[in-house]
């Protein structure tokens, strides 16, 4: 059996809090509106709480397959219930268009070798989501020295905010700085992600379109 | 007539001390100031103790000291180390505060190859609360708790802590098991952990089996024997592990 | 060494992170904890910061020991600090009452949990009695109950500040929602804001040769006598009552005219400002109070209000009353009938409280 069109997979991978989740929901959504197979995953194993766990019914009704324990099946296995949930072990098996959401931890990229086959597919894109308004990774320096310590990523995304404060300007800076950031790493900007409502206001400012993504913020709604 | 001569690390004003008549801690404490007189280190040498008699000893020396809580003695002084590298931090405690309420501190800084010295007196039972049932109480010995003497099938066997120090923690460690009955021996032993401690090179630990004629309800010949032919043949002593060369 | 913070900075960041960077900036010098849900990223930035900023960090076999460290630490005269929650807060209320007795300036960050054991860590306000009161002594601590991670970052560089300037246990109290939310916030060095960082000071290892110099430092918190013990509370408890008014800090909205006043802490009182917003805009005569110190009890300006007008008091917190005793107790003899809003363990929002204000006044 062969896809009309190739298949995507792709791992969203970061630092803590820079909005991994996030794109990794509205990545597998956009893909949604064109294809009946998509998988996203959920792998985030280090204290989950912002996790696709409680927004997992409701991606589902949006017609995606979520793979990720549901707060009912891990609540009570002691502390967040940091454990492998089987079927994303061999979610490479499945068909269709595969989005993995990697949680933060020393060990970066590594955590794939915990999704059978991932590394080793021709297919996989590992996605590092950067966000200038974290601490860790504000500057050329300190995002270069990150994105190194991952061991494998394969593209940038530029996901600067700062949340109900953000400005057009931060977002541009940010884009600044995580550019300079790839050409020293020989990696490439794949998109920045912006709340739909400033989508306009980044493509006045001369912004390509095809290199901006509207996203919408459901991550708010899923503390556990 | 000729006063005792006392090391010069302790503390004047608070002699004569509080231990019983008979009480080895005073020996163990004596071997220690005398180790910290020859290594010159007063100064910089900040001394813990624990709940129980050890307790007795909070002024016992010219040194800084300070009084933790049951057990708690091995952290603090973990946490001074760890916060002032150049101090010398020994920590004391009787052998509930070092192998029960405390056990899991002295088996973690162990393992973690703590730059401090613990120094532990064995008088196989609790003595401040009156002779209860120690890790340390021989099989057969009668303590409050034990009224019908140890029973190994009821409370298990005496924990034997140089023995198992020395398994678990590193490198550059040094454990002995002295005795108050060879004061010279243990003096050494106690000097070569603060040695250790000073040259930086691991954890250090001395067991030391002492006397408790008070709750033992022994005379001085009783007390005496029971520290040397019960205590001595049940507890070898002697270097279980040291970066030293080996004391004769 | 560079500053971990320069200037003033905008940051998004979770509370955990924040409160990292803020120990930083309050020249922490060494941390001791216990992995424990929800506190657990303290530990992770602060390992990953102080490398870069040559701070010290000890995982400790336990919470007692964590907290047993950060008293022999302070001892040796380091800022040093810890962070827990749930049952490890329960373990360290014995170096907390050490420190309590002995006046050592330990700061200890709270993310409390769901009591009282595994599975509910997320979040709860169910701690307040035990970071308040708990441990064998008389509640000599300040308690700073935070509400976003603007305040977390500013309360944990001020509870360095109090800690070593009135040598009493200091406690942030912050929840799993703060510690893992996410938020903008703005991190400054606080040199750039004139805020003077307290040195530290050793207790041991002291200058100058013992018995020429000086005295050898006898530290204890032993008493042969009862009175000896008796003595040393009340003198503690004075210098303490004495304190309180520099000390009490609290937040009032719309409380001048209110008649029906809902008292809150924490993240909760988010909640209750969001409410009180909504429940004005419709014409209800409805006030927040809300304690940043939940020790000291800023027990006087509450009663202040209370008798400015209040019909009727709403306590409102994720627990089952923590706050209401507390409260009780600081307020005994004011006659406001208090109704209460208590859902141990789970989040409150805006609409839980309009809705339970709205059913008072019907």
């Amino acid at each position: 059996m062969t896809y009309a069109q190739a298949r995507i997979v792709e791992a969203y991978i970061g630092e803590y809090a820079s909005g991994k989740s996030e794109l990794a929901i509205n990545r597998a959504l956009e893909l949604r509106q064109t294809s009946d197979e998509v998988t996203l995953v959920d792998l985030d194993f280090v204290e989950p709480f912002y996790t696709l766990r409680s927004l997992r019914d409701y991606l589902q009704q949006q017609g995606l397959t979520v793979i990720a324990w549901g707060r009912e099946d891990s609540f009570g296995l002691g502390e967040t219930g940091s454990l492998v949930n089987p079927p994303a072990r061999w979610v490479m098996w499945r068909s269709g268009h595969i989005i993995i959401d990697v949680g933060y931890g020393v060990h970066g990229a590594a955590s794939l070798n915990l999704v059978e086959g991932a590394l080793e597919s021709p297919e996989l894109k590992v996605w590092a989501v950067i966000n200038t308004g974290r601490p860790m990774t504000s500057t050329v320096r300190d995002i270069v020295d990150y994105v190194t310590s991952l061991q494998r990523v394969d593209g940038l995304i530029n996901n600067s905010h700062l949340g109900d404060l953000t400005t057009m300007e931060f977002v541009l800076e940010g884009l600044r700085v995580v550019k300079e950031a790839s050409q020293q790493l020989n990696l490439p900007v794949i998109y920045t992600a912006v709340e739909k409502a400033l989508e306009p206001d980044l493509r006045a400012a001369g912004l390509n379109p095809s290199q901006i993504k509207g996203i919408t913020r459901y991550m708010p709604g899923a503390m556990w | 007539m000729t006063q005792p001569v006392m090391p010069k690390t302790w503390y004047v004003p608070s002699k004569p001390h509080k231990f019983c008549p008979g009480c080895g801690h005073p020996l163990i404490l004596k071997a220690l100031g005398e180790a910290v007189d020859e290594l010159g280190i007063q100064n910089q040498t900040i001394y813990g103790c624990d709940i129980g008699c050890s307790l007795l000893s909070w002024n016992f020396f010219a040194m800084d000291s300070t009084q933790t809580h049951h057990g708690r003695t091995t952290p603090v002084m973990v946490g001074m180390k760890r916060a002032r590298p150049e101090l010398i931090c020994v920590g004391y405690m009787g052998d509930g505060g070092g192998y029960s309420i405390g056990s899991q501190h002295l088996v973690n800084s162990a393992i973690r190859n703590e730059k401090v010295t613990l120094i532990l007196a064995n008088n196989t039972n609790y003595a401040m609360t009156g002779g209860q049932l120690a890790p340390t109480t021989l099989p057969g010995q009668k303590t409050e708790t034990t009224p019908f003497g140890r029973d190994p099938a009821l409370t298990g066997n005496p924990t034997m802590g140089p023995e198992m120090i020395s398994s678990i923690t590193g490198d550059g460690a040094y454990v002995a098991r002295g005795t108050v009955a060879k004061y010279r021996q243990l003096k050494g032993f106690i000097k070569k952990a603060l040695q250790n401690q000073m040259e930086g090179n691991g954890f250090s630990f001395v067991e030391a089996l002492s006397t408790c004629p008070t709750n033992w309800r022994t005379n001085a010949k009783q007390t005496w024997s029971w520290l040397e032919d019960e205590m001595g043949s049940f507890y070898p002593v002697g270097e279980l592990k040291s970066p030293f060369r080996k004391e004769d | 060494m560079e500053k971990p913070v320069t200037g003033t900075r905008k940051v998004f960041m979770t509370g955990n992170e924040t409160v990292a960077w803020a120990a930083l900036a309050a020249e922490a010098d060494i941390m001791f904890g216990y992995p424990i849900t929800p506190q657990n990223e303290i530990m992770h930035y602060w390992t990953r910061l102080g490398a870069k900023y040559d701070r010290g960090f000890l995982q400790t076999e336990d919470e007692i020991s964590a907290g047993f460290t950060v008293c022999g630490a302070i001892i040796a005269g380091k800022k040093a600090f810890t962070a827990t929650a749930g049952p490890g807060n329960t373990l360290m209320q014995e170096p907390f009452s050490m420190a309590e007795a002995m006046r050592l300036p330990i700061v200890a960050i709270i993310q409390q949990r769901g009591g009282p054991s595994s599975g509910t860590v997320i979040y709860s306000q169910q701690e307040v009695t035990l970071t308040t009161y708990g441990g064998n002594g008389e509640g000599h601590r300040i308690v700073y109950s935070t509400a976003s991670h603007q305040e977390l970052y500013d309360y944990t560089i001020k509870a360095f500040n109090t800690a070593w300037k009135y040598r009493f246990p200091t406690f942030v109290l912050g929840d799993g929602y703060q510690a893992k939310m996410r938020e903008p916030l703005e991190m400054y060095d606080p040199e750039a804001r004139n805020l003077e960082i307290i040195k530290p000071s050793p207790m041991v290892g002291l200058p100058g040769q013992i018995g020429i110099d000086r005295e050898p430092q006898h530290l204890c918190n032993i008493y042969s006598l009862e009175e000896e013990l008796y003595d040393v509370v009340l003198k503690v408890q004075a210098e303490y009552d004495g304190i309180i008014p520099e000390l009490v800090e609290y937040e009032c909205r719309e409380c001048d005219d209110a008649e029906i006043l809902v008292v809150s802490h924490g993240v909760v009182s988010r909640s209750t400002d969001d409410a009180v917003m909504a429940l004005r805009s419709q014409g209800i005569k409805v006030g927040a109070f809300r304690p940043i110190t939940l020790r000291p009890f800023p027990s006087q300006k509450l009663r202040e209000i209370l008798r400015s007008g209040v019909k009727k008091m709403l306590v409102v917190e994720s627990a089952y009353g923590q706050l209401v005793r507390l409260l009780k107790q600081e307020i005994y003899g004011e006659t406001v009938p208090i109704e209460t809003l208590l859902m141990p363990g789970v989040g409150i929002i805006d609409a839980d409280i309009i809705s339970k204000v709205k059913s008072l006044i019907q």
